[in-house]
């Protein structure tokens, strides 16, 4: 009996090169087991994750990440239309948002710079995403855009 | 995710290809379409790193970013690659021919295999939402800064995350967002999937024609399905096209510590070059690779350390502007808190550190069994004669590993032993390394293995 071209079952047990040739037989054996094994499991989780995208809406795709931080995707998406491109913003945080999770606050403005791009955040910008925050400390001149009632706004600051 | 932006990457990873094979041409040549054909992985994967290289130095010298730059400089490296080859006939020896086997039964059902896998990849991805912590946070909105901006943004490269990462994957991601006509950040995981295509191809591209089929699918496949894998490949960030490049430049010089084909280094420099530019991690994965280079040439270090240490310089040097413009912009955050010598005043740490490596790559949640094959195939190798490919090997894990530890000791803000999570500390992705460089050496070494010393790439 030969199990590869030449070679025989009992010059496996041959120092050295029978040995190493019986080690990677052994070797082949467990990559191919665990391969098929894992292949199988590997094709179907990602099938369950095409299914589980597919099955996502358009937001939700988009926010992914951020949906552990964002509490009304609403707001990022009137900031998006109202700010015009090369205008500025800055989020300004506090802790009056309903629905905030522990990432909201530490992490919203994160979040919003990469969404509102190419708009730019600044300290002195007269948009304000107020994310909880004390809107009276805006000034005066603070005119609110949009308000989602829950302690979200979008709010113009006079110039 | 539209037709449309789907189209965009095809071009886009079109262009890669060509220049990829335009430099292939002029480092290497070729005898036939079947060659070609082959190799067509590779290529596509020097795309990349030229690309790459190339769009990153554009970005330091202030070239403005847009889809005419990207498409003049794939055209413009093509062009360098054509006179390249002309000064490159003059030394370069014929190649070693790619001996095409017919697809065997072994190479026909694990190919088979290799493209259900990658077709639900794709499915996977296409309409993934950008999840990864490290991907929305920094390097897709670096790729959009450069998308909307034209360059390096002053203000969100100095307020993104690490300020210091080098943009190359910024870069290539800013392309596939021209190329798809807008900042579609969905369909840009279809990037990443092309990436790991063009890895997997250059692999088995490589090793086809060198190792036995059955020693070399088993283990590609099972890389591939580790469940790290599987589950990150396709995150639009840097550390799997870290882990392809590097992989692919270690695997080269193995080649080249055999063959002595000179376009099997320039290649490895190109990758090294690249990987350097990818994450500052590639700096560390590039100097194991030329020092495990070094140490398996020692015997013939007159004649191989030369071109090894040009190699090396090749690599560093594309690197280079990069750091000078980091540099020059005050931007900090590549060494650690307490520098370099924080190492020592927290000697404590280098065993926890050490252990926390360790027990990361050999965790079979993450990656299998790979790193005790790896184990076994080195030990393999050596015990049948072979003495170059096995001690390249060794020497490359030992300095990962270690190399890995030292980073782990020296960020004193990391927890060890390993509790935090991912996103916080990096082991899990800089451990990543290991397993995919395995996917490319095991089965050369279980081919040294079993030719023992008649394998005629070990007569050197």
């Amino acid at each position: 009996m030969r199990i590869a071209r030449g070679l025989r079952p009992s010059e496996l047990l041959e120092w050295p090169l029978g040995i190493a040739r019986l080690g990677v037989i052994l070797c082949v054996a467990v990559a191919l087991v665990l391969g098929l094994v894992f292949f199988v499991r590997a094709v179907d989780r990602l099938g369950d994750d095409a299914q589980r995208n597919a099955a996502l809406n358009f937001d939700d795709r988009e926010f992914a990440g951020g949906n552990s931080l964002v509490v009304d995707k609403r707001a990022l998406y009137e900031a998006r239309a109202l700010i015009p491109e090369d205008g500025t913003y800055r989020v300004v945080t506090g802790p009056r948002v309903e629905g905030a999770t522990e990432l909201t606050e530490p992490y919203i403005d994160q979040f919003a710079r990469s969404f509102l791009m190419p708009r730019r955040p600044a300290a002195d910008a007269p948009w304000v995403l107020c994310y909880g925050c004390e809107r009276s400390a805006l000034g005066d001149s603070a005119e609110v855009v949009w308000d989602n009632g829950a302690g979200i706004s979008l709010v113009k600051v006079g110039e | 995710m539209t037709g449309h932006a789907l189209v965009g990457l095809a071009m886009l990873n079109a262009l890669m290809l060509g220049v990829g094979v335009a430099a292939l041409w002029a480092f290497r040549g070729w005898r036939s379409w079947a060659e070609i054909a082959g190799l067509s992985g590779l290529a596509y994967m020097l795309g990349v790193a030229l690309m790459g290289i190339a769009l990153t130095l554009e970005l330091v010298l202030g070239v403005p970013f847009s889809l005419a730059t990207v498409i003049l400089t794939g055209g413009g490296l093509v062009l360098v690659s054509a006179a390249a080859r002309r000064s490159l006939m003059r030394w370069r020896p014929v190649p070693t021919e790619e001996r095409i086997r017919g697809l065997g039964v072994v190479a026909a059902v694990f190919g088979a295999l290799v493209l259900v896998y990658l077709e639900a990849l794709f499915r996977a991805g296409r309409l993934a939402g950008l999840s990864a912590w490290d991907a929305w946070a920094f390097w897709v909105p670096k790729a959009k800064a450069i998308y909307f901006f034209g360059g390096l943004d002053e203000q969100f490269f100095r307020e993104l995350a690490n300020p210091t990462y080098p943009p190359l994957v910024p870069a290539l991601e800013a392309s596939a967002f021209h190329f798809m006509g807008s900042a579609d950040v969905v369909t840009l995981h279809v990037q990443f999937w092309f990436f790991a295509c063009g890895f997997v191809a250059a692999v088995a591209g490589l090793l086809a024609p060198r190792v036995l089929p059955l020693l070399l699918w088993p283990f590609l496949v099972l890389v591939l399905v580790a469940p790290r894998v599987v589950g990150r490949t396709l995150d639009p960030q840097a550390d799997f096209l870290l882990d392809y490049l590097f992989a692919l430049a270690a695997l080269l010089t193995a080649l080249w510590l055999a063959e002595r084909q000179p376009w099997q280094l320039m290649s490895a420099s190109l990758f090294l070059g690249a990987a350097m530019l990818t994450k500052r991690d590639g700096l560390l994965l590039a100097a194991c690779v030329i020092f495990a280079a070094f140490v398996a040439s020692w015997r013939d270090r007159r004649s191989a350390w030369p071109p090894i240490a040009l190699a090396a310089v090749f690599g560093v040097a594309v690197s280079v502007p990069w750091r000078v413009w980091f540099s020059s912009q005050d931007l900090s955050g590549e060494l650690p808190e307490a520098g370099v010598s924080g190492m020592f005043q927290n000697l404590d740490r280098a065993w926890p550190a050490f252990i926390s490596v360790l027990s990361t790559a050999l965790d079979s949640d993450l990656w299998l069994v790979i790193l005790p094959l790896v184990v076994a195939a080195v030990v393999l190798a050596f015990v049948a004669g072979a003495r170059v490919l096995p001690t390249f090997a060794l020497v490359l894990y030992i300095t990962l590993i270690a190399g890995v530890t030292a980073v782990l000791w020296s960020f004193t803000e990391l927890e060890l032993p390993f509790v935090q999570d991912e996103g916080v500390n990096p082991i899990v992705r800089l451990t990543a390394s290991l397993v995919v460089v395995s996917g490319a050496l095991v089965p050369l070494l279980l081919d040294a293995a079993w030719r023992g010393e008649t394998r005629p790439q070990e007569g050197n």
